[in-house]
């Protein structure tokens, strides 16, 4: 069927390989902590940990390779679709386990992010994968970090290896909806994703369970004390539940390891601009994520056009740069900051305004609650002023118990008063005497944002400045 | 004016400090320095000491026993730090954990407090920043780094490598503090003073580079996304002056 050519260096073969991975952005090696043990390799953070940082300022944090970007399938969206006539290679899953172990001794990544093109059929191409992992946990006694893809229709019980061998394991949604799906990914089908995401999420909660923990994830920070946040008590159960989990693993070893399912947690991840989803759309599918399957993380690629098809947007389409960033930042008030999907976005207004970020445009429409007296407000209400974090809500609740703050103070603690000026009185007075009136305050922080906005879609060369020497050939003698 | 000057060891700090409180001088008219010092004035008399294990010893155990070990341990770390006023700092931190206890270290209304949690936090993301950037190179069985940091920050990165790779003999070095942690397989890390000969061998070491070193650069270079670069992104995660060391940003051991 495929010319395999097996022989390339494994310098070809990484370089192929991992060109085919990098469209994938799921690549955080954070979530589970794990002290080292003598006579094994690793441990891993729970907060993650970043190793190097490439052309494009992304964060390597693993070892991000495909094992083979052979595939059977025709998604239109990807590069290595069945009918792109591209390089194609194959790792032995030796050659995989002595990459991430020599990588990892140098402190050039935190672990193994394994995925894989379909070869031959799901089942096939999972089996190699759970071999590889099994190879590199029991061999190589490698303890570090793992975050394994699932391929879409393997079979259950190699689902249950991956997940046993693996600390994180993702399954890919790509697009929101059965439509779009079917239009760019023929091959693919919304149950097949659906349902082991489902069997996963079930897993993680009994075997979590079992050891005595919540069902549920733990999420970090301040986030775990909001009431009223989309994890909070009042959200519905986990729709997989521990009655319906997995029932036998590949093979009876991967079992007997007694390593936790999965202990980091599943996450996804969805295109954004290939199809002609509203970001009203995408929050709410994120939040029915987190909240039915508790995922640990969403993520959002900004679509690339790499291939030609009348389905998809043109090449000369600016990849959307902004708006990927802006979904991040509304993804970060559903996870962190106890918004609602609804609240970020309604039916009437189903974008997000490019121009500011998400919580400034919040706050905005809500100016009746603002100013907030910063020595009084509650978290939630604090959480809720542009400009304080979480980090800075957890310090000015701990300096309230000792005293006023004040703004030098709160410029200390590095809130960003530039933004958060407008909103917040320190003992009952304003920064500076500003009205409190939409249209002003409006303009005042498009005028912050405008460097932001200009910086990402400067990177596009949209608007580029002229230069005399790169436009018109000009040198210096 | 009297000025106490140790040297930046921990336990030369413990000495200058337990000095500058027996001196039974009032704090507005003292200040702790570390040496070298920049610019000496000669309206103050400045005071040398030296380091005493013994009085070291005396004020870790009452900063322990009358406050407790994570102040003590918040404040080691503070130490480490290159900031001038790193060691009046400690001073005055201590002597209002004496006053409050442990939860001193929360009172921000406190100017001194407030610079202690500064240079902590930069100091901290600086060692944890080494932690992230370190690049080991093999020779034999035996794995080593150099690194050039601003602060001194190689023992705050020994247990936690201690911690990622019991199995293996290692050794971080410090170029510019002369340190080192040391590390044999299966067993406890130490700290050693490197002196003149042993660093002119130790320096060799980074020439060594083997074919890992190359298919990581081989990664480096395909795993960017051309469509998307941004190099002023990638220089405030990864600063010019922290690539020296890196392997992925040199070329025949130039940056």
């Amino acid at each position: 069927m495929y010319d395999l050519r097996t022989n390339d260096s494994l310098k070809d073969k990484l370089t192929i390989l991992s060109d085919a991975a990098k469209y994938d952005v799921a690549c955080t090696s954070s979530g589970v902590s794990r002290s080292g043990k003598e006579g094994y390799l690793g441990n891993s953070v729970a907060g993650g940990v970043c190793h190097a940082f490439s052309a494009d300022g992304r964060c390597i944090s693993l070892l991000k390779i495909l094992m083979t970007n052979h595939c059977i399938y025709d998604c239109k969206y990807c590069k290595n679709r069945v009918s792109n006539d591209i390089e194609r290679a194959l790792f032995t899953p030796e050659e995989i386990c002595t990459l991430t172990i020599e990588f990892y001794k140098r402190n050039y990544i935190e672990g193994l992010f394994l995925s894989s093109g379909v070869f031959k059929n799901p089942d096939y191409t999972m089996e190699k994968i759970c071999e590889t992992l099994r190879l590199l946990r029991n061999k190589y006694r490698f303890n570090g970090y793992i975050h394994v893809k699932a391929i879409p229709g393997a079979s259950e019980e190699l689902l249950y290896s991956a997940g046993l061998l693996a600390d994180r394991i993702s399954i890919n949604m790509e697009l929101p909806t059965e439509q779009s799906l079917h239009k760019l990914a023929p091959n693919k089908t919304m149950k097949h994703i659906i349902e082991p995401m489902n069997r996963i999420s079930g897993t993680i909660a009994g075997h979590r369970i079992a050891i005595g923990k919540s069902a549920r994830m733990e999420r970090c920070g301040i986030n775990k004390y909001l009431v009223n946040s989309i994890f909070g008590p009042e959200t519905a159960q986990i729709e997989g539940s521990s009655d319906n989990p997995f029932l036998y693993p590949a093979q009876k070893s991967d079992a007997l390891l007694r390593r936790p399912f999965a202990p980091a947690g599943q996450s996804t991840q969805m295109i954004i601009g290939a199809s002609d989803e509203t970001d009203l759309e995408l929050i709410r599918t994120t939040q029915a994520l987190y909240q039915r399957f508790d995922l640990k993380r969403v993520f959002y690629s900004a679509y690339i056009p790499i291939n030609t098809d009348e389905d998809l947007p043109g090449k000369d389409i600016p990849v959307p740069l902004l708006r990927e960033h802006r979904l991040y930042q509304a993804d970060w008030l559903l996870r962190y900051y106890g918004f609602g999907a609804e609240e970020i976005l309604t039916k009437e207004n189903p974008f997000l305004d490019y121009r500011i970020d998400p919580k400034c445009f919040w706050a905005l429409n809500h100016l009746d609650i603002f100013p907030v007296e910063i020595n009084k407000a509650s978290v939630e209400l604090l959480l809720r002023v542009p400009g304080i974090g979480p980090t800075s809500v957890k310090r000015i609740i701990s300096a309230r118990k000792y005293g006023n703050v004040n703004f030098e103070m709160l410029k200390r603690m590095h809130v960003v008063l530039k933004r958060a000026q407008y909103f917040i009185t320190c003992n009952g007075k304003m920064l500076n005497p500003t009205p409190i009136e939409r249209r002003f305050i409006m303009g005042q922080l498009t005028d912050l944002e405008h460097r932001e906005v200009y910086q990402i879609e400067d990177s596009l060369n949209i608007g580029r400045q002229m230069s005399l020497f790169s436009d018109f050939h000009l040198e210096m003698t | 004016m009297k000025i106490f000057t140790c040297t930046p060891q921990w336990d030369a700090m413990l000495t200058c400090i337990y000095e500058a409180a027996e001196s039974k001088l009032s704090h507005k008219n003292m200040r702790l320095l570390l040496e070298p010092l920049e610019q000496q004035s000669f309206l103050d008399e400045y005071i040398h000491v030296d380091a005493d294990p013994e009085k070291a010893e005396k004020v870790a155990k009452s900063i322990i026993t009358r406050i407790s070990s994570y102040f003590y341990l918040e404040l080691a770390y503070t130490a480490m730090a290159f900031e001038e006023d790193v060691l009046d700092n400690i001073y005055h931190v201590l002597l209002l954990g004496f006053k409050f206890g442990d939860s001193a270290l929360k009172m921000v209304q406190y100017k001194d407090i407030m610079r202690n949690r500064e240079i902590r936090t930069r100091v901290i993301r600086e060692a944890e920043r080494f932690r992230e950037i370190l690049r080991f190179h093999r020779l034999g069985d035996l794995y080593v780094a150099h690194f050039e940091p601003k602060s001194r920050v190689v023992g705050y990165l020994g247990p936690r490598f201690q911690d990622r790779m019991p199995s293996e003999n290692f050794i971080i070095i410090d170029d510019v503090h002369r340190e080192a942690v040391v590390h044999r397989k299966n067993e406890q890390y130490y700290m050693w003073q490197i002196n003149e000969a042993e660093y002119e061998r130790l320096v060799q070491t980074e020439q060594e580079n083997d074919e890992y070193a190359d298919l990581w650069k081989a990664f480096f270079d395909s795993i960017a996304i051309a469509e998307r670069a941004n190099e002023k992104c990638q220089q405030s995660h990864f600063p010019l002056w922290a690539r020296k060391h890196a392997v992925e940003f040199t070329f025949d051991g130039k940056v």
